[in-house]
């Protein structure tokens, strides 16, 4: 297994549909420092895909994620 | 920054078409996306003062939200609503009944929008 990053902040999305995992992670972000990390839970089934298209457009990469049962973690850091 | 526009049609008539181009406006504004949302044709109706509070987005089980709701999650991440006045005189409305969060354009207005945007998304 991969090294999990520190995490800084918590944002607990399980049971939230789309858009709202994302909507409540942009505003997260919005709230922290540079460089800090964001652990996201989810379990909207659009999570993977959703996640990774957010990052690309907003620049703050996905470090690590993992999926264990039917919850999605994503580890990211603000650019 | 990327620009987004979306051209919202349906009305009251339609709830099950009302939230979806707003939620994806929303969506698009979280990806730090500059989002308004054009509502012409019938899309005007929805902005009507009351009906975000009484018209029911639907769910198959019943369980539906009002759609002040996703109105107002739009709003508060910065999406802008734009209305042009010929689909206000379609439904006899006046920018006063409408919500005040609208802002009324023109189709000059419009069109250069979708000129400057990156995409338009058509509802």
């Amino acid at each position: 297994m991969t090294d999990v990053p520190t995490v800084d902040v918590t944002l607990d999305a399980k049971g939230l549909l789309c858009p709202m995992p994302i909507v409540k992670l942009a505003k997260a972000v919005k709230e922290m420092e540079p460089s800090q990390v964001i652990l996201l839970e989810a379990t909207d089934p659009g999570a993977v895909p959703d996640v990774a298209a957010w990052a690309k457009n907003t620049g703050n990469p996905v470090l690590h994620q993992e999926t264990v049962d039917r919850v999605m973690r994503f580890w990211i850091q603000k650019s | 920054m990327s620009k987004i526009v979306y051209v919202h049609t349906g009305g009251v008539n339609t709830p099950e078409r009302s939230a979806t181009p707003i939620y994806l406006a929303t969506t698009a504004a979280a990806m730090d996306v500059e989002v308004g949302i054009y509502f012409t044709v019938n899309g005007p109706t929805l902005l009507k003062k009351g009906v975000p509070e009484s018209l029911i987005v639907p769910k198959y089980d019943g369980q539906g939200a009002p759609l002040r709701r996703f109105i107002d999650q739009a709003l508060d991440m910065g999406v802008k609503f734009y209305v042009c006045q010929p689909s206000l005189d379609l439904h006899g409305l006046t920018k006063d009944d409408l919500i005040d969060e609208v802002e009324m354009i023109g189709g000059a207005a419009f069109n250069d929008m979708a000129l400057e945007a990156d995409q338009v998304i058509c509802f």
